[in-house]
């Protein structure tokens, strides 16, 4: 490379974060400057105050990461051809030596596993999906868009859902949640930044690990971290105070802390200290807020009824959407949400009907509840799992059932909101991956193309 | 303080320094180093046993190990001369890293991730240098190459350490580390005492032969009969002599059972058996015809030709009438037992809990049951010892009697025995003692094969003779036998009394190699590299060896100028809050330069020249009057040092989460002192765990401990990668997933909850108050400069104490109006309040103890 022009991009990159004119560069400027800026409460400091040139559509982000990776052939991804294969051996031409997991790797045979269900058009592009399972989502895929082409390296549960929040398979780097913290700063000083809610899966058979390294803040500063609420107990922990101690009697203790906090700062002069006073004022304002944001007495029937009758559960996927929503609405910028329970090594046909029955009318309400309140085109919801599942079936195969194991190279995630094209669709080829052997990989693991579900596509899509 | 001489405050420091607390304290920094947990962090995430390290960190501590040493033992101390169990356990620091045992990984991924963080965290802790930056290519800002990081990578790789850690808490290598100098003792003498009795058990052997040939040759097989005559028998059928159309009965209603069609006799284990198949069963008629309140037993030596769907083996049990009977029942690798009024809702059902069947292999297979009617009063032996056994269903209310016959192969109908064989059935109409099934698997074959010819008998039965007469008959011998079993008794009781913990061993037939891996990828190794050290840093010393022992020779050689740079740097960040470098994991191009580059060269020198004695260097710190400076600031100190970098005042700083929970606990008194054990688990809001947790995971559920467990030092908190100790997790404890060599500090709303609403900081402030409410015999002021005096070491002003004093009475107020309010607020925590204070009293103290624990002077060092 001319070394000029390295060095005017160099600058470029120095320009983005030290002056830039964007949330991002004033957010690594103000922590360069040291520790003054504040996520929580008044401090917010330029991190809030700032907006980049343009428009942002985007204000809130709801991430809704299945666990345990779904099958993309069985909801979204249409296979018909594979109706013909059914099984008929996976060829070596297709598989090309690509690694398998060592769950199916001593497997004798690679059986092709067609779909069971039914695939219909849905939305006004009439893209096929599982309308069987999905009877709500398919009322809605005109306003999500869907990406048939992820792929990723990591074929593990552990590593990949790591890559999939930080970008990389080895645990210790900051996660998306806490990206946007860091970079966009709060729009509520009295919640927290970044959630994460854990919803409980009907069916528990299939649970994989997940851990709080999913929402560390990484070499962030620790207040990037997801704040968890848990669906058990004081959503926010020891958000509550202890039995016999009422709000006036802790305002009057507070009041006289201050006090003496305030001597300490006369006497010191920390400006930690005044820092310390507002946490604890921020600390009681919570203690008001959290419980008014968990407590859905105050939605209607409407919107109640919305969700189905699963979100009068606490912890229900559909629950945690509602959730979700109050959340974004108060302004928290960030929601990462985690459905486990998607890792069908067997059974499949036992198990996709009760998961598809959680997230289905939940992502129906989720999107037309923000729609009706005027947040669904600033909000980005985006869904999918860590890596997809393979075409082949794990264990025994039956035209009723069969299993599946990991497969990274090729899946589907979707993205609705947030000025998100809806009703699009992507073909695996079209998706600009870096490397043509790597597009090749892909297309190559799950399906050939078939002509039908092809045709209806752009022709550049070969 | 009394002490009036000019050098009490060294005098202080060195007391403080003296007493345990001072290795717990020094060890807690040390832990995140190390990214010391209790479980192996990935996947499952179980129980690691790994707290012997732990303790022996603590303890370097306090007996002020030099700090090369302490380097040299945790990096190498497996490699040293005959190194003891102390020095084998500190080389639990690299094997403190997290490991899984997901199905799916990898080996050569998992080998090449383990490797990656030792390389890493070496790097940071003894170089602070970022190695990690290079294991997918050469450095960026410092010199230092890809090959500099897998030449480092090859000490480390050189280990019998296997891919996955198997879910258990002892993956090799580990030892056991015995916990008192009996046990130590003895762990170690009775390899040898096992040894010496197993050679005098085979010698006894040698010289009984020619007694035992004297015994053979005049007896017969019925000279067993005594020892076999176990009363009861009801039915008994030896099926092992080949007659035409049937089979001789010894004991049961009739002597002969008829068999149609053509048979098929194969050799079995005693005298040829017949293989039953369908139409080839055996109908024994009216035998077995038990109720459910009768005791019975009943059994034979089974031969399962292939393990699969379920058969009757041994049945009297009628299909037709919703399986009404009992039966021995074979499925897949269980047997099972049926005793059944009708299926399943009346029934009792017991399987083995493991998969005990082998397939063709005679197997000896008796059930007992005690008439109780109750699951649990059946038993199964395989083989002569009982099994462990899972109750499946326990329902059964009713009559078990059927008319269908009694039947071997086969049930009344179906659940086919295909070409099973079953000997010497038995039934008795009794409960039989786990010694009699015993001798009833021992017995009889060696009776059958005494009874042959000599020339008839195969070697497997000669020594099957000699084993059974030399245990039954030989006074020596079995007197040598309960020696041996008494000593593997003992060092089993002592390896189930003491813990485990995870060291580091080389493999003894190869070099320490690693590859260099394209872009770090584990499935990409390129050229191969030695073990060796980056090479813009100094020479490996004189004859040091290529293996860790070299490399720690390495890092503590003088000509070394990172090592102890980085040591003081990090010691000088535990008293000060900030090191002289900041980033005191990076001392390279892109880390913070030092504040103050000649003290940290005399620093690291003079801990160096002095034999790094750590003591010695933290005496210098706590004494120095930098150190001892006010923590007062003035507007012109924070224009000019707004964070203190150059020390214009004394450290402030907010205390590490250990320390804030400690404080607590010890400021009321509640605090255990105890050094070392195994982790406790206080107080922790319910469903943390549970909510990350796999459903296997055997570190799923958080159950609190009672008592001293809730109270000790927060480093032995149980530490569970996936779910670190919640109230330490929100005061900036790391995950332990990786090397820390430094905490983040913030100031959260979230910490601000914890303080004053964990119960484990409220029941602290009760016990704080109800003790000061006693000392001060009632009088408010009192109690109040009490609780400072605990907290602050000083008296209150007297404008703080008309603060509190404020406070007290608001409290007072609402707590005489609402008794009720008060029991329940002292009802929080393990302990109990004084019935000597008024509720209200105490309550009203309480929330002003809790007050004055959350003051910005108490969180802060």
């Amino acid at each position: 490379m001319n070394p000029l022009d390295q060095f005017t991009q160099l600058e470029t990159r120095r320009q983005f974060f030290s002056r830039g004119k964007n949330a991002l560069g004033y957010a690594a400027l103000a922590s360069l400057l040291g520790p003054t800026m504040k996520l929580w409460g008044e401090d917010a400091g330029p991190v809030s105050a700032t907006l980049p040139h343009f428009p942002a559509k985007v204000k809130n982000i709801i991430y809704l990461h299945m666990v345990g990776g779904p099958s993309q052939m069985d909801l979204y991804d249409y296979k018909p051809v594979m109706k013909d294969w059914y099984d008929k051996d996976l060829p070596d031409s297709v598989r090309q030596g690509q690694r398998l997991t060592t769950m199916t790797s001593g497997q004798k045979r690679f059986p092709i596993a067609p779909s069971k269900w039914e695939f219909k058009p849905a939305g006004k592009n009439g893209m096929m999906m599982n309308t069987e399972l999905l009877p709500w989502t398919a009322k809605c895929v005109d306003d999500m868009a869907f990406i048939r082409s992820m792929h990723t390296e990591a074929i593990n549960h552990e590593p990949a859902i790591c890559a999939m929040q930080t970008g990389s398979m080895v645990g210790g780097r900051p996660c998306i949640g806490s990206w946007v913290s860091y970079g966009l700063g709060t729009l509520n000083e009295n919640l927290p930044t970044f959630v994460v809610l854990v919803a409980e899966p009907t069916n528990k058979e299939q649970i994989q690990a997940i851990s709080a390294r999913l929402w560390s803040s990484g070499f962030l500063s620790g207040e990037h971290a997801g704040v968890s609420f848990r669906s058990q107990g004081d959503p926010i922990l020891f958000i509550t105070n202890p039995p016999g101690v009422t709000g006036e009697l802790r305002r009057r203790q507070l009041d006289g802390l201050n006090a003496l906090n305030e001597i300490t700062h006369k006497k010191v002069g920390d400006p930690e200290t005044h820092t310390r006073i507002k946490q604890f004022e921020m600390a009681f304002r919570m203690q008001t807020s959290v419980p008014e944001l968990t407590d859905f007495a105050g939605e209607s029937e409407a919107t109640m009824k919305l969700y189905g009758d699963a979100v009068k559960k606490p912890g229900t996927f559909a629950s945690t959407c509602l959730l979700a929503r109050r959340l974004v609405e108060r302004g928290t910028r960030f929601v990462q949400v985690y459905l486990n329970n998607w890792d069908h090594h067997s059974n499949a046909g036992g198990r996709l009907p009760s998961q598809c029955k959680d997230i289905d009318q939940a992502t129906y309400a989720l999107i037309n509840d923000l729609k009706s309140r005027g947040l669904f085109d600033s909000t980005l919801i985006i869904w999918g799992g860590e890596f997809g599942r393979t075409i082949y079936s794990q264990g025994g195969l039956s035209k009723e059932n069969y299993g599946r194991d990991h497969h990274p190279r090729c899946f589907t995630m979707w993205l609705a909101g947030g000025g998100i094209k809806g009703g699009t669709f992507t073909v695996r080829r079209m998706i600009s991956a870096t490397t043509s052997s790597r597009i090749r990989s892909t297309c190559a693991t799950c399906t050939r193309p078939s002509s039908t579900s092809s045709a209806s596509i752009t022709a550049s899509s070969l | 303080m009394k002490d009036k001489s000019p050098d009490y405050y060294e005098k202080f420091v060195r007391r403080l320094m003296a007493t345990p607390a001072w290795g717990e304290h020094r060890g807690r920094y040390w832990l995140d180093a190390a990214r010391y947990a209790d479980t192996h962090g990935l996947h499952f995430d179980n129980y690691r046993e790994m707290w012997p390290y732990r303790d022996w960190v603590i303890k370097a501590f306090n007996k002020n190990m030099p700090f090369d040493q302490f380097t040299m033992e945790q990096l190498a101390g497996d490699l040293l001369d005959n190194p003891t169990t102390d020095q084998k356990t500190a080389t639990g620091f690299h094997r403190c890293n997290p490991t899984t045992n997901e199905g799916g990984t990898i080996d050569e991924e998992n080998q090449a991730f383990y490797a990656n963080d030792r390389v890493t965290t070496t790097g940071w802790v003894w170089l602070g240098v970022t190695m990690n930056c290079a294991a997918c290519h050469d450095h960026k800002f410092d010199p230092i190459t890809q090959k500099d990081f897998y030449s480092m990578e090859a000490f480390f790789r050189n280990t019998t350490q296997s891919a996955k850690d198997g879910n258990v808490k002892d993956s090799t290598p580990s030892i056991l580390v015995p916990q008192t100098p009996e046990d130590a003792a003895r762990w170690t003498a009775l390899p040898g005492e096992i040894s010496s009795v197993t050679n005098q058990i085979a010698a006894r052997r040698a010289e009984a032969k020619p007694a035992f040939d004297g015994w053979l040759t005049g007896s017969k097989g019925a000279d067993l009969d005594a020892e076999l005559n176990i009363s009861n028998l009801v039915l008994h059928a030896a099926i092992n002599v080949r007659e035409s159309n049937g089979v001789t009965v010894a004991k049961g209603p009739s002597h002969w059972i008829p068999l149609k069609g053509e048979q098929e006799w194969t050799d079995g284990k005693l005298g040829p058996a017949l293989v039953l198949k369908k139409d080839a069963t055996l109908n024994f008629g009216d035998a077995g015809d038990f109720e459910k309140t009768n005791a019975f037993s009943y059994g034979a030596w089974v031969r399962v030709s292939k393990a699969g769907p379920g058969v009757g083996v041994i049945a009297r049990m009628e299909v037709e009438k919703n399986f009404r009977g009992w039966d021995l029942h074979q499925e897949g690798r269980k047997y099972n037992v049926h005793i059944v009024h009708s299926w399943p809702e009346n029934t009792i059902r017991v399987s083995t809990k493991e998969d005990v069947v082998k397939e063709k292999v005679y197997q000896h297979v008796f059930v007992t049951y005690d008439g109780s009617g109750k699951a649990k009063g059946v038993r199964m032996y395989i083989d002569g010892e009982e099994v462990a056994v899972k109750i499946d269903n326990d329902t059964l209310k009713d009559t078990i009697r059927t008319e269908t016959p009694l039947r071997v192969g086969q049930r009344s109908k179906d659940h086919v025995f295909e070409r099973g064989r079953v000997q010497d059935l038995r039934i008795y109409n009794r409960r039989l003692s786990s010694k009699e099934v015993k001798t009833l698997a021992k017995a009889v074959p060696i009776r059958e094969a005494i009874a042959l010819a000599a020339d008839k008998r195969t070697k497997e039965q000669n020594e099957a003779i000699f084993d059974y007469w030399i245990t039954t008959r030989d006074k020596t011998y079995t007197g040598l036998v309960a020696k041996n079993e008494a000593l593997k008794a003992e060092r089993d009781a002592i390896r189930e009394r003491n813990p485990v913990t995870h060291i580091q061993q080389e493999k003894k037939d190869s070099m320490p190699m690693a590859n260099i891996l394209f872009r770090g990828q584990y499935d990409k190794p390129k050229d191969k590299v030695t073990g060796g050290v980056p090479a813009v840093l100094h020479a490996m010393p004189k004859g040091a060896t290529t293996n860790r022992l070299g490399l720690a020779k390495w890092i503590n050689s003088p000509e070394n100028p990172l090592s102890a740079r980085v040591t003081v740097n990090r010691f000088w960040q535990e008293v000060f809050g900030v090191g002289l470098v900041k980033t005191a994991e990076d001392f390279g191009s892109t880390g913070d330069a030092p504040v103050n580059q000649e003290l940290l060269d005399w620093l690291a020198v003079d801990f160096q020249e002095n034999g790094w004695d750590v003591k010695r260097l933290f005496e210098m710190m706590l004494t120095s009057s930098t150190y001892r400076q006010s923590a007062e600031t003035t507007p012109e100190k924070l224009e000019k040092d707004p964070q203190n970098r150059f020390l214009s005042r004394g450290p402030r700083f907010r205390m590490d989460a250990e320390m804030i929970r400690d404080y607590a606990i010890a400021a009321s008194g509640l605090m255990k002192e105890k050094v070392g054990g195994p982790s406790v688990k206080p107080y922790q809001p319910g469903g943390i765990w549970e909510a990350v947790a796999m459903p296997e995971s055997n570190t799923k559920k958080y159950t609190a401990d009672k008592g001293e467990g809730l109270y000790r030092r927060s480093l032995y908190t149980f530490w569970k990668r996936a779910a670190p100790p919640a109230s330490m997790d929100i005061f900036n404890a790391p995950s332990r997933e990786v090397c820390a060599v430094r905490r983040e500090r913030t100031n959260t709303p979230l910490q601000a909850l914890a303080t004053l609403n964990d119960p484990q900081f409220v029941e602290a402030a009760r016990v704080l108050a109800d003790g000061a409410i006693a000392r001060s015999k009632g009088r408010d002021e009192d109690a109040i400069d009490e609780m400072a005096q605990h907290l602050l070491s000083r008296s209150l002003t007297s404008k703080e104490k008309s603060i509190v004093k404020r406070t007290l009475a608001e409290m007072r107020a609402f707590y005489e109006k609402q008794p009720e309010a008060a029991k329940e607020f002292l009802a929080v925590g393990e302990s109990k309040p004084s019935d000597k204070v008024p509720v209200t009293q105490l309550a009203a103290m309480t929330m002003v103890a809790n007050q004055l624990m959350n003051l910005d002077e108490v969180l802060n060092k």
